[in-house]
Protein backbone atom coordinates (compact mmCIF):
# COMPACT_ATOMS: atom_id res chain seq x y z
CA UNK A 1 0.00 0.00 0.00
CA UNK A 2 3.11 2.48 0.73
CA UNK A 3 4.80 1.29 -2.23
CA UNK A 4 1.47 2.38 -4.53
CA UNK A 5 1.47 5.40 -2.29
CA UNK A 6 5.08 6.22 -2.88
CA UNK A 7 4.54 4.93 -6.60
CA UNK A 8 1.61 7.39 -7.63
CA UNK A 9 4.01 10.42 -5.97
CA UNK A 10 6.92 9.87 -8.08
CA UNK A 11 4.83 9.08 -11.13
CA UNK A 12 2.83 12.97 -10.14
CA UNK A 13 6.10 14.24 -9.64
CA UNK A 14 7.83 13.22 -12.57
CA UNK A 15 4.73 13.68 -15.19
CA UNK A 16 4.51 17.40 -13.83
CA UNK A 17 8.67 17.82 -14.11
CA UNK A 18 8.34 16.89 -17.97
CA UNK A 19 5.42 18.42 -18.85
CA UNK A 20 6.49 21.84 -16.94
CA UNK A 21 9.79 21.47 -19.24
CA UNK A 22 8.00 20.85 -22.40
CA UNK A 23 5.80 23.89 -21.76
CA UNK A 24 8.43 26.60 -20.61
CA UNK A 25 10.82 25.20 -23.61
CA UNK A 26 8.07 24.77 -26.49
CA UNK A 27 6.89 28.07 -25.48
CA UNK A 28 10.15 29.49 -25.37
CA UNK A 29 11.42 27.97 -28.48
CA UNK A 30 8.13 29.07 -30.87
CA UNK A 31 9.24 33.03 -30.01
CA UNK A 32 12.21 32.62 -31.66
CA UNK A 33 12.60 33.27 -35.26
CA UNK A 34 13.81 30.91 -38.18
CA UNK A 35 17.02 33.03 -38.60
CA UNK A 36 17.59 33.08 -34.94
CA UNK A 37 17.06 29.29 -34.39
CA UNK A 38 19.26 28.65 -37.68
CA UNK A 39 22.19 31.15 -36.35
CA UNK A 40 22.07 29.01 -33.07
CA UNK A 41 22.06 25.08 -34.67
CA UNK A 42 25.27 23.12 -34.23
CA UNK A 43 27.94 24.07 -37.16
CA UNK A 44 26.19 21.19 -39.71
CA UNK A 45 27.85 23.55 -42.51
CA UNK A 46 27.81 21.97 -45.95
CA UNK A 47 27.86 23.73 -48.78
CA UNK A 48 24.41 23.37 -50.93
CA UNK A 49 21.72 25.08 -50.67
CA UNK A 50 18.47 24.05 -48.89
CA UNK A 51 16.76 24.18 -52.21
CA UNK A 52 18.47 20.78 -53.52
CA UNK A 53 16.71 19.14 -51.04
CA UNK A 54 19.92 17.55 -49.04
CA UNK A 55 19.88 19.25 -46.45
CA UNK A 56 15.79 18.74 -45.55
CA UNK A 57 16.59 14.45 -45.79
CA UNK A 58 20.02 15.19 -43.73
CA UNK A 59 18.24 16.54 -40.90
CA UNK A 60 14.74 14.78 -41.29
CA UNK A 61 16.74 11.51 -41.63
CA UNK A 62 19.50 11.66 -39.29
CA UNK A 63 18.03 13.46 -36.19
CA UNK A 64 15.16 10.15 -36.32
CA UNK A 65 17.91 8.34 -34.48
CA UNK A 66 20.47 10.74 -33.38
CA UNK A 67 22.27 13.50 -33.51
CA UNK A 68 23.45 14.05 -37.05
CA UNK A 69 27.50 14.63 -37.20
CA UNK A 70 28.97 18.00 -37.66
CA UNK A 71 31.86 16.62 -40.17
CA UNK A 72 32.24 13.15 -41.95
CA UNK A 73 35.55 12.24 -44.11
CA UNK A 74 34.21 13.46 -47.89
CA UNK A 75 35.81 10.05 -48.78
CA UNK A 76 33.80 7.76 -45.97
CA UNK A 77 30.56 9.73 -47.33
CA UNK A 78 29.47 7.38 -49.60
CA UNK A 79 30.09 4.43 -47.55
CA UNK A 80 28.55 5.95 -44.42
CA UNK A 81 25.64 6.90 -46.81
CA UNK A 82 25.26 3.47 -48.12
CA UNK A 83 25.32 2.13 -44.30
CA UNK A 84 22.18 4.68 -43.70
CA UNK A 85 20.40 3.64 -46.52
CA UNK A 86 20.20 0.07 -45.23
CA UNK A 87 19.70 1.15 -41.66
CA UNK A 88 17.05 4.24 -42.07
CA UNK A 89 15.45 2.58 -45.21
CA UNK A 90 16.41 5.68 -47.35
CA UNK A 91 15.28 5.77 -51.25
CA UNK A 92 17.64 6.12 -53.95
CA UNK A 93 16.35 9.57 -54.62
CA UNK A 94 17.18 10.17 -51.08
CA UNK A 95 20.36 9.03 -50.88
CA UNK A 96 21.75 10.97 -54.32
CA UNK A 97 20.08 14.13 -52.36
CA UNK A 98 22.31 13.23 -49.39
CA UNK A 99 25.85 12.83 -51.14
CA UNK A 100 25.26 15.91 -53.07
CA UNK A 101 24.24 17.59 -49.98
CA UNK A 102 27.50 16.30 -47.61
CA UNK A 103 30.28 15.61 -50.22
CA UNK A 104 28.84 18.13 -53.17
CA UNK B 1 37.55 -42.24 -42.47
CA UNK B 2 37.06 -39.59 -39.56
CA UNK B 3 40.93 -38.14 -40.21
CA UNK B 4 39.83 -37.76 -44.05
CA UNK B 5 36.34 -36.07 -42.55
CA UNK B 6 38.50 -33.94 -40.41
CA UNK B 7 40.91 -33.06 -43.23
CA UNK B 8 38.53 -31.83 -45.48
CA UNK B 9 36.70 -29.73 -43.27
CA UNK B 10 39.79 -28.07 -42.63
CA UNK B 11 40.31 -27.84 -46.44
CA UNK B 12 37.01 -26.35 -46.85
CA UNK B 13 37.95 -23.87 -43.62
CA UNK B 14 40.81 -22.84 -45.28
CA UNK B 15 39.30 -22.05 -48.50
CA UNK B 16 36.22 -20.19 -47.02
CA UNK B 17 38.62 -18.23 -45.38
CA UNK B 18 40.59 -17.33 -48.52
CA UNK B 19 37.56 -16.30 -50.18
CA UNK B 20 36.28 -13.65 -47.73
CA UNK B 21 39.58 -12.80 -47.40
CA UNK B 22 39.91 -12.28 -51.04
CA UNK B 23 36.15 -10.72 -51.67
CA UNK B 24 37.73 -8.31 -48.82
CA UNK B 25 40.55 -7.14 -50.94
CA UNK B 26 38.62 -6.78 -53.96
CA UNK B 27 36.43 -4.37 -51.72
CA UNK B 28 38.56 -2.33 -50.77
CA UNK B 29 40.60 -1.96 -54.08
CA UNK B 30 36.69 -1.57 -56.07
CA UNK B 31 35.94 0.98 -53.58
CA UNK B 32 38.38 3.11 -53.41
CA UNK B 33 37.71 4.02 -56.85
CA UNK B 34 36.72 7.11 -58.01
CA UNK B 35 33.06 7.12 -58.21
CA UNK B 36 32.65 9.07 -61.09
CA UNK B 37 29.11 10.55 -59.91
CA UNK B 38 28.20 14.07 -59.49
CA UNK B 39 29.34 14.17 -55.97
CA UNK B 40 32.82 13.74 -54.62
CA UNK B 41 31.71 11.42 -51.72
CA UNK B 42 33.86 8.07 -51.59
CA UNK B 43 33.41 4.51 -51.01
CA UNK B 44 36.12 3.74 -48.74
CA UNK B 45 35.66 1.19 -45.96
CA UNK B 46 35.41 1.98 -42.40
CA UNK B 47 35.76 1.41 -38.92
CA UNK B 48 33.57 2.98 -37.14
CA UNK B 49 31.42 2.59 -33.92
CA UNK B 50 30.72 3.41 -30.18
CA UNK B 51 32.52 3.39 -27.08
CA UNK B 52 31.76 4.11 -23.45
CA UNK B 53 31.57 3.64 -19.77
CA UNK B 54 28.83 3.14 -17.80
CA UNK B 55 28.99 3.47 -14.04
CA UNK B 56 25.59 1.79 -12.98
CA UNK B 57 24.35 1.66 -9.18
CA UNK B 58 20.91 -0.47 -9.46
CA UNK B 59 19.66 -0.97 -5.46
CA UNK B 60 22.73 -0.45 -3.42
CA UNK B 61 24.88 -2.48 -5.87
CA UNK B 62 27.24 -1.21 -8.21
CA UNK B 63 28.42 -2.82 -11.03
CA UNK B 64 31.06 -1.03 -14.14
CA UNK B 65 30.09 -1.51 -17.52
CA UNK B 66 32.68 -0.62 -20.34
CA UNK B 67 31.97 -1.49 -23.64
CA UNK B 68 33.08 -1.17 -27.10
CA UNK B 69 31.17 -1.60 -30.58
CA UNK B 70 33.25 -1.74 -33.55
CA UNK B 71 31.05 -1.31 -36.70
CA UNK B 72 33.27 -2.52 -40.04
CA UNK B 73 31.74 -1.03 -43.44
CA UNK B 74 33.23 -2.48 -46.64
CA UNK B 75 31.57 -1.27 -49.51
CA UNK B 76 32.03 -3.56 -53.60
CA UNK B 77 31.28 -0.44 -55.74
CA UNK B 78 27.93 1.31 -54.69
CA UNK B 79 25.22 -1.39 -54.35
CA UNK B 80 26.78 -3.76 -52.71
CA UNK B 81 28.16 -3.17 -48.74
CA UNK B 82 29.81 -5.48 -46.60
CA UNK B 83 28.71 -4.46 -43.05
CA UNK B 84 29.40 -6.01 -39.22
CA UNK B 85 29.00 -5.03 -35.91
CA UNK B 86 30.78 -6.31 -32.50
CA UNK B 87 29.96 -6.04 -29.63
CA UNK B 88 32.60 -6.70 -26.23
CA UNK B 89 30.84 -5.78 -23.36
CA UNK B 90 32.01 -6.06 -20.02
CA UNK B 91 30.19 -6.14 -16.38
CA UNK B 92 32.19 -6.06 -13.21
CA UNK B 93 30.34 -6.59 -9.78
CA UNK B 94 31.74 -6.45 -6.31
CA UNK B 95 32.53 -10.09 -5.32
CA UNK B 96 30.12 -9.99 -2.27
CA UNK B 97 27.56 -7.54 -4.38
CA UNK B 98 28.14 -4.51 -1.84
CA UNK B 99 31.66 -5.54 -0.87
CA UNK B 100 34.66 -7.24 -2.19
CA UNK B 101 36.69 -6.56 -5.24
CA UNK B 102 35.58 -5.99 -8.45
CA UNK B 103 34.85 -9.39 -10.61
CA UNK B 104 33.12 -10.08 -13.64
CA UNK B 105 33.71 -10.88 -17.65
CA UNK B 106 33.64 -9.39 -20.82
CA UNK B 107 31.31 -10.33 -23.04
CA UNK B 108 32.00 -10.99 -26.91
CA UNK B 109 28.84 -11.04 -29.58
CA UNK B 110 28.18 -10.26 -33.14
CA UNK B 111 25.41 -8.20 -33.38
CA UNK B 112 25.29 -8.43 -37.20
CA UNK B 113 27.44 -9.23 -40.05
CA UNK B 114 25.87 -9.17 -43.17
CA UNK B 115 25.96 -8.57 -46.90
CA UNK B 116 23.72 -5.96 -48.01
CA UNK B 117 22.68 -5.54 -52.22
CA UNK B 118 20.70 -2.43 -52.68
CA UNK B 119 19.23 -3.24 -55.51
CA UNK B 120 16.51 -0.16 -55.90
CA UNK B 121 14.41 2.37 -53.74
CA UNK B 122 12.32 0.00 -53.50
CA UNK B 123 14.50 -3.62 -52.97
CA UNK B 124 16.85 -4.14 -50.53
CA UNK B 125 18.68 -8.01 -49.85
CA UNK B 126 20.49 -8.64 -46.80
CA UNK B 127 21.95 -11.80 -45.91
CA UNK B 128 23.51 -13.28 -42.76
CA UNK B 129 23.35 -11.85 -39.54
CA UNK B 130 21.16 -8.80 -38.65
CA UNK B 131 19.78 -7.36 -36.09
CA UNK B 132 15.94 -8.45 -35.45
CA UNK B 133 13.89 -5.01 -37.45
CA UNK B 134 11.28 -5.48 -34.57
CA UNK B 135 9.93 -1.64 -32.80
CA UNK B 136 12.25 0.91 -32.75
CA UNK B 137 14.93 0.25 -30.05
CA UNK B 138 16.52 -2.78 -31.37
CA UNK B 139 17.77 -1.75 -35.02
CA UNK B 140 17.76 2.07 -34.03
CA UNK B 141 18.29 2.97 -30.95
CA UNK B 142 20.19 0.37 -29.47
CA UNK B 143 24.18 1.69 -29.84
CA UNK B 144 25.79 3.21 -26.89
CA UNK B 145 26.15 6.15 -28.41
CA UNK B 146 22.92 6.65 -29.93
CA UNK B 147 20.82 5.64 -26.65
CA UNK B 148 19.51 8.35 -24.43
CA UNK B 149 19.07 6.02 -22.00
CA UNK B 150 21.72 3.68 -20.99
CA UNK B 151 19.30 1.10 -19.37
CA UNK B 152 16.92 -0.65 -22.26
CA UNK B 153 13.46 -0.74 -22.28
CA UNK B 154 11.89 -3.02 -20.06
CA UNK B 155 9.75 -4.48 -23.01
CA UNK B 156 12.97 -4.24 -25.55
CA UNK B 157 12.84 -8.27 -25.08
CA UNK B 158 9.40 -8.71 -27.05
CA UNK B 159 10.35 -9.48 -30.38
CA UNK B 160 14.23 -9.97 -30.19
CA UNK B 161 14.16 -13.02 -28.70
CA UNK B 162 16.35 -15.16 -28.21
CA UNK B 163 20.10 -12.99 -28.85
CA UNK B 164 18.38 -9.57 -30.74
CA UNK B 165 19.73 -10.79 -34.23
CA UNK B 166 18.54 -13.50 -36.61
CA UNK B 167 20.40 -16.06 -39.19
CA UNK B 168 19.05 -15.72 -42.67
CA UNK B 169 17.90 -12.93 -45.54
CA UNK B 170 16.04 -9.91 -44.78
CA UNK B 171 13.85 -7.62 -47.65
CA UNK B 172 13.94 -4.30 -46.85
CA UNK B 173 12.84 -0.61 -48.48
CA UNK B 174 10.88 2.19 -49.36
CA UNK B 175 7.50 0.92 -50.73
CA UNK B 176 5.94 4.16 -51.47
CA UNK B 177 7.88 7.75 -51.63
CA UNK B 178 5.84 10.74 -52.51
CA UNK B 179 6.45 14.43 -51.65
CA UNK B 180 4.79 13.86 -48.47
CA UNK B 181 4.84 10.80 -46.93
CA UNK B 182 6.53 7.82 -47.33
CA UNK B 183 6.42 4.26 -46.55
CA UNK B 184 8.77 1.58 -45.67
CA UNK B 185 9.09 -2.02 -44.68
CA UNK B 186 10.94 -4.89 -43.67
CA UNK B 187 10.29 -8.66 -43.65
CA UNK B 188 13.18 -10.79 -42.79
CA UNK B 189 12.95 -14.77 -41.63
CA UNK B 190 15.19 -16.74 -39.41
CA UNK B 191 16.71 -19.73 -38.70
CA UNK B 192 17.52 -21.21 -35.80
CA UNK B 193 21.23 -21.28 -34.62
CA UNK B 194 23.40 -22.49 -31.40
CA UNK B 195 26.90 -21.66 -33.08
CA UNK B 196 28.74 -19.98 -30.46
CA UNK B 197 28.23 -16.04 -30.52
CA UNK B 198 26.02 -16.54 -33.36
CA UNK B 199 22.30 -17.54 -31.92
CA UNK B 200 19.60 -16.87 -33.29
CA UNK B 201 15.95 -18.35 -32.78
CA UNK B 202 13.64 -19.61 -35.80
CA UNK B 203 11.46 -16.64 -36.50
CA UNK B 204 9.14 -14.67 -39.46
CA UNK B 205 8.37 -10.88 -39.11
CA UNK B 206 8.10 -7.96 -40.89
CA UNK B 207 8.18 -3.57 -40.24
CA UNK B 208 5.92 -1.04 -41.79
CA UNK B 209 5.97 2.77 -40.91
CA UNK B 210 4.82 5.57 -42.61
CA UNK B 211 6.85 9.00 -42.42
CA UNK B 212 4.74 11.96 -42.93
CA UNK B 213 7.57 14.30 -43.89
CA UNK B 214 6.37 18.07 -43.29
CA UNK B 215 5.46 17.11 -39.61
CA UNK B 216 8.79 14.48 -39.34
CA UNK B 217 6.21 12.31 -37.58
CA UNK B 218 6.70 8.06 -38.40
CA UNK B 219 3.80 5.90 -37.15
CA UNK B 220 4.99 2.02 -37.56
CA UNK B 221 4.24 -1.28 -36.34
CA UNK B 222 6.11 -4.65 -36.53
CA UNK B 223 4.85 -8.42 -36.53
CA UNK B 224 7.03 -11.25 -35.47
CA UNK B 225 6.06 -15.22 -35.18
CA UNK B 226 8.21 -17.28 -32.84
CA UNK B 227 8.56 -20.21 -34.36
CA UNK B 228 10.32 -22.62 -32.33
CA UNK B 229 9.04 -24.88 -29.45
CA UNK B 230 5.93 -22.73 -28.57
CA UNK B 231 4.92 -21.12 -31.19
CA UNK B 232 3.94 -17.37 -30.15
CA UNK B 233 3.28 -13.83 -32.21
CA UNK B 234 4.79 -10.59 -31.01
CA UNK B 235 3.25 -7.13 -31.68
CA UNK B 236 4.35 -3.60 -31.47
CA UNK B 237 3.21 -0.02 -32.39
CA UNK B 238 5.38 3.13 -32.45
CA UNK B 239 5.40 6.29 -32.59
CA UNK B 240 8.98 9.03 -33.57
CA UNK B 241 8.58 13.14 -33.54
CA UNK B 242 11.03 14.91 -34.03
CA UNK B 243 9.04 18.66 -34.60
CA UNK B 244 10.78 21.08 -36.94
CA UNK B 245 10.82 24.18 -34.75
CA UNK B 246 11.97 22.82 -31.49
CA UNK B 247 14.74 19.91 -30.86
CA UNK B 248 12.71 17.59 -29.48
CA UNK B 249 12.55 14.18 -29.80
CA UNK B 250 9.97 11.87 -28.88
CA UNK B 251 9.46 8.08 -29.05
CA UNK B 252 7.22 5.79 -27.73
CA UNK B 253 6.32 2.08 -27.92
CA UNK B 254 3.97 -0.36 -27.02
CA UNK B 255 4.66 -4.37 -26.99
CA UNK B 256 2.65 -7.42 -26.99
CA UNK B 257 3.59 -11.05 -26.44
CA UNK B 258 2.56 -14.11 -24.82
CA UNK B 259 4.30 -13.42 -21.54
CA UNK B 260 3.53 -10.23 -21.15
CA UNK B 261 2.42 -6.42 -22.35
CA UNK B 262 3.41 -2.70 -22.01
CA UNK B 263 4.72 0.60 -23.30
CA UNK B 264 7.49 3.07 -23.36
CA UNK B 265 7.34 6.53 -23.93
CA UNK B 266 10.82 8.68 -24.19
CA UNK B 267 11.32 12.43 -24.42
CA UNK B 268 14.55 14.26 -24.81
CA UNK B 269 15.34 17.83 -25.45
CA UNK B 270 18.51 19.58 -26.56
CA UNK B 271 19.20 22.87 -25.40
CA UNK B 272 20.60 24.40 -28.28
CA UNK B 273 17.70 26.87 -28.46
CA UNK B 274 18.24 27.95 -25.39
CA UNK B 275 18.74 31.95 -25.34
CA UNK B 276 21.93 31.01 -23.05
CA UNK B 277 25.96 31.23 -23.27
CA UNK B 278 27.16 27.77 -25.46
CA UNK B 279 28.02 26.30 -22.71
CA UNK B 280 24.59 25.46 -21.12
CA UNK B 281 23.05 24.79 -25.17
CA UNK B 282 24.85 21.04 -25.06
CA UNK B 283 22.71 19.57 -22.25
CA UNK B 284 20.36 17.30 -23.17
CA UNK B 285 17.40 16.32 -20.82
CA UNK B 286 15.65 12.98 -21.21
CA UNK B 287 12.25 11.92 -19.60
CA UNK B 288 11.12 8.13 -19.72
CA UNK B 289 8.01 6.45 -18.35
CA UNK B 290 7.43 2.68 -18.70
CA UNK B 291 5.08 0.01 -17.60
CA UNK B 292 4.85 -3.49 -17.84
CA UNK B 293 2.36 -5.97 -17.44
CA UNK B 294 3.09 -9.89 -17.16
CA UNK B 295 0.77 -12.27 -18.51
CA UNK B 296 0.90 -15.84 -18.31
CA UNK B 297 3.60 -15.79 -15.32
CA UNK B 298 5.88 -13.05 -17.51
CA UNK B 299 9.56 -14.72 -18.07
CA UNK B 300 11.32 -14.68 -21.54
CA UNK B 301 13.88 -12.56 -20.15
CA UNK B 302 10.37 -10.15 -19.08
CA UNK B 303 9.68 -9.43 -15.65
CA UNK B 304 7.22 -11.64 -13.91
CA UNK B 305 5.40 -9.11 -11.76
CA UNK B 306 3.84 -5.58 -12.73
CA UNK B 307 6.60 -2.96 -13.27
CA UNK B 308 6.67 0.57 -13.64
CA UNK B 309 9.19 2.97 -14.22
CA UNK B 310 10.52 6.41 -14.99
CA UNK B 311 14.05 7.57 -15.61
CA UNK B 312 15.35 11.21 -15.97
CA UNK B 313 18.28 11.71 -17.75
CA UNK B 314 21.21 14.36 -18.53
CA UNK B 315 23.63 14.50 -20.96
CA UNK B 316 25.66 16.81 -21.92
CA UNK B 317 27.32 16.94 -25.50
CA UNK B 318 31.57 18.23 -24.83
CA UNK B 319 31.07 17.52 -29.09
CA UNK B 320 28.60 15.58 -31.31
CA UNK B 321 30.68 12.46 -31.16
CA UNK B 322 31.79 12.71 -26.94
CA UNK B 323 28.88 13.00 -24.38
CA UNK B 324 28.64 12.80 -20.72
CA UNK B 325 25.95 11.14 -19.75
CA UNK B 326 23.84 10.77 -16.37
CA UNK B 327 20.88 9.61 -15.22
CA UNK B 328 18.40 8.42 -12.38
CA UNK B 329 15.54 6.41 -12.32
CA UNK B 330 13.64 4.52 -10.16
CA UNK B 331 11.47 1.31 -10.31
CA UNK B 332 8.61 0.15 -8.36
CA UNK B 333 7.40 -3.78 -8.43
CA UNK B 334 5.81 -6.32 -6.15
CA UNK B 335 9.29 -7.76 -5.64
CA UNK B 336 11.60 -4.83 -5.03
CA UNK B 337 11.13 -0.83 -5.47
CA UNK B 338 14.63 0.51 -6.34
CA UNK B 339 16.83 3.50 -7.44
CA UNK B 340 19.10 3.18 -10.50
CA UNK B 341 21.73 5.42 -11.07
CA UNK B 342 24.05 5.78 -14.20
CA UNK B 343 27.03 7.50 -15.18
CA UNK B 344 29.44 7.96 -17.85
CA UNK B 345 30.47 9.08 -21.53
CA UNK B 346 29.84 7.30 -24.80
CA UNK B 347 32.05 8.62 -27.74
CA UNK B 348 31.55 7.62 -31.69
CA UNK B 349 34.58 7.06 -33.59
CA UNK B 350 34.99 6.63 -37.21
CA UNK B 351 38.56 5.46 -38.89
CA UNK B 352 38.74 4.92 -42.77
CA UNK B 353 40.64 1.91 -43.60
CA UNK B 354 42.02 2.94 -47.21
CA UNK B 355 44.63 5.90 -47.65
CA UNK B 356 43.44 9.28 -49.44
CA UNK B 357 44.20 9.67 -52.86
CA UNK B 358 47.02 11.94 -53.97
CA UNK B 359 45.56 14.55 -56.42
Amino acid sequence: MAGKEEMSRYLAFISLLIFLLLGTLGAAALKRDASTVQKNRPAVTRNNTKEDGGQEVFEANCARCHTPPMSISPRTTGTVIMHMRMRARLSRHDEELLLKYMAP
Amino acid sequence: MGAGVLQLIHQLERIRFLIVLGLCLAGLHCSAQDTGDENHAGHVPLLSGGLGYVHNVNGGITSLEPQINPVLLVPFGSHVLLESRTEFFGFFEREHQTSGPFTGKVFKLVDYAQIDWLANTHLNVVAGRYLLPFGLYNERLAPIWIKNLQDPPITAAIGTRTSGSGDGVMLRGVAIQRPYYSVQYTANFSAFSNVNRLESARTAGGDMSIYLTPARLEIGTSYQRFLQKQEINNAAAYVSWQPRQTPVDLKAEYDYCYNGKGYWIETAYLFEQLPAPAFFRRFQAVGRMQQFFPMHGGGNSLPTVNTQRFDFGLNYYIHDNLRLISSYGRNFSSLQNANVWNAGFTYRFSLPLWPERKK
